[in-house]
């Protein structure tokens, strides 16, 4: 049985501009799969609707997916031999329901005279309405002795498998120091996502994030080790949840300053049988950490 | 793991879509005893190159001279960053072959200098080259925390004794070097100005530096201003709230550096004595 939490804190920039998060995040055990999901919303001036946005990616994400699993067998029975195309089907569907979602939530609120007042009316006409929503998005799934999952602008999806070999399966976005990012806004995003899909190893836990939470550490090595980190407490996470929000916390606070939402779907059953292995695998990754430090302050 | 023919069960998880609007400040408490404190929370980082002729002609006086204020400018850009940035430093010297000081850019907090020799020609070219290889997400820019383009601040006596427009062409087609703060300094008369120019971008970015009390003070004039225009985070949207490309920010940055040094280097009054007649 799968299980999963999510937690999404305002970061630092947006408390003292005094804008709220643009982030949303969920998770769904539902018939036949466990999804996790997050999005970011762009946050800036034509973006000025991309909290709203990003809520809508991630409710469309979750309808998407389960609307794919209705009949959970049937699916099955496809999804091997066919994962590239149906993954491809569900990010079109997705992108589908989020312009159906912004689109509503424009014709029931209109853009007020606050909202229009920053633009000329040159600048406001060249403005598509979905750009008032644009957002990223990425998405876990865990089924049937498989995992998948896909993404549209940057944030990260990492994946801990039962012998705690913890892994990015998708490639952080080689952002340019311009800081461009594929969006859900875009008129070409059915051709921006990323995906991928494994089925020959036993996953544990799946994560994804916004990238506030990858930026926030100083090497990729300590990323990973986080989200082992994490998974070792899962046998406790009723408790450990708060501590987890608490260092997303600390991290917006002396990190990057940015939004962080952090997703999680894990296999109950699984983790107290492979906590020893987890647990192994955390301490190794300190004393690996401690000699690579020790390393690069060689000359 | 198996959900197969898994009855739908009205009682199974889900979680609303949360947004969160309660400021972080509220959530933190710190504890000793938090399993994730062992993964450091990183600042926002940036990295500044220092580009080093280490050639035969830089030997004695200059090489000296550039150790001394090397040592102590490094406490004073750690100022720079201790607010809200760690500053990364990584240095590459070039003479007749290229070398790093270290094998990564290190944190400014664990940085010490190795004290420079000269000897050999000026394979500038070359360094540019390497610079341009190691300015990638796969090699020198691979931190995560990585939030600003780079300062490159090149130092040289000289003119180069290989093909430097080989070598700066393959530069100035790295998206690094092209949004990053450049800036050179000429030390003596041999060094030419308006071939550093061609590395900047501008003569506004290029200082020259004839005696050894010059030599401190634009190092540390150039250095200091770069890391404090290069740790800025500035507006996407201008005084007419226009909104600005990002381009454009890190052209306005540029701008920005300019102006600062030739106004800081207007102000130095010291007497100079020269590096090219008696030193």
């Amino acid at each position: 049985m799968f299980k999963g939490f999510n937690n999404s804190v305002m970061g630092q920039t947006h408390v003292r501009s005094g804008i709220v998060c643009q982030d949303s995040s969920a998770y769904k055990v539902g018939n036949g799969f466990a999804a996790a999901v997050v999005a970011d919303g762009h946050g800036s001036k034509k973006h000025f609707r991309s909290n709203i946005g990003s809520k809508a990616a991630v409710e469309a994400a979750i309808e998407t997916i389960e609307k794919f699993y209705e009949d959970p067998e049937e699916f099955e029975k496809n999804f091997p031999k066919n994962h590239k195309s149906i993954i491809a089907n569900i990010e079109k569907q997705l992108i589908s329901a989020w312009n159906v979602k912004v689109n509503e939530h424009y014709k029931a609120n209109p853009v007020t005279a606050k909202e229009r007042e920053k633009f000329t009316d040159e600048e406001f006409e060249a403005i598509p309405i979905e750009s008032y929503y644009g957002t990223t998005l990425i998405a876990a799934v865990a089924g049937n002795g498989y995992i998948f999952g896909f993404q549209i602008g940057d944030g990260s999806l990492v994946a801990v498998f039962d012998d705690g070999e913890t892994k990015m399966l998708m490639d952080y976005e080689e952002s340019n120091p311009a800081n461009i990012t594929a969006s859900m806004c875009n008129a070409n995003a059915a051709s921006m996502f990323d995906s991928f899909y494994v089925s020959n190893k036993q996953v544990l836990a799946l994560y994804v994030s916004t990238d506030g939470l990858y930026t926030s550490f100083g090497s990729e090595y300590d990323f990973l080790d986080y989200h082992t980190i994490i998974t070792s407490q899962l046998v406790n996470i009723a408790s450990f949840e708060a501590a987890v929000k608490n260092n997303m916390a600390k991290r917006t606070h002396y990190g990057t300053e940015d939004d962080i939402s952090l997703s999680c779907v894990y296999d109950e059953d699984l983790v107290p049988k492979v906590i020893d292995a987890i647990n192994n695998k955390v301490e190794e990754n300190r004393r690996i950490a401690k000699e690579r430090k020790a390393r690069l302050l060689n000359k | 793991m198996s959900n197969k023919n898994k009855k739908k069960d009205p009682a199974k998880e889900t979680a609303a879509v949360k947004e969160n609007t309660s400021a972080a400040e509220s959530l933190l408490d710190f504890d000793d005893d938090d399993p994730l404190g062992a993964t450091a929370v990183s600042k926002k980082s940036l990295v500044i190159f220092f580009m080093i002729d280490t050639s035969g002609s830089m030997k004695g006086t200059k090489m000296g001279e550039l150790n001394t204020v090397m040592e102590e400018l490094i406490p004073e850009i750690r100022r720079v960053g201790e607010a809200d940035t760690d500053v990364k430093i990584a240095v590459l010297t070039f003479s007749t072959g290229v070398k790093w000081m270290y094998s990564q850019p290190i944190s400014i907090e664990d940085f010490e200098w190795t004290r420079l020799t000269a000897a050999g020609v000026t394979s500038m070219g070359a360094a540019f080259k390497e610079l341009s290889d190691r300015m990638s997400r796969n090699s020198f820019l691979n931190s995560p925390s990585l939030s600003f383009a780079p300062v490159i601040f090149l130092m040289t006596d000289g003119y180069p004794s290989d093909d430097y427009k080989e070598g700066l062409k393959s530069l100035q087609a790295n998206s690094w070097y092209k949004f990053g703060l450049k800036a050179a300094l000429g030390i003596g008369n041999e060094a030419n100005d308006d071939m550093l120019a061609e590395f900047t971008g501008s003569k506004d970015t290029v200082v020259h530096a004839y005696s050894g009390g010059e030599l401190a003070q634009m190092i540390k004039i150039v250095a200091v201003t770069a890391s404090q225009i290069g740790s800025k985070s500035m507006t996407l949207s201008d005084e007419t709230n226009q909104e600005l490309s990002e381009e454009d920010v890190y052209a306005s940055k540029q701008k920005l550096l300019g102006q600062q040094i030739q106004e800081l280097v207007g102000q130095d009054d010291s007497n100079p004595v020269s590096f090219d007649t008696g030193w």
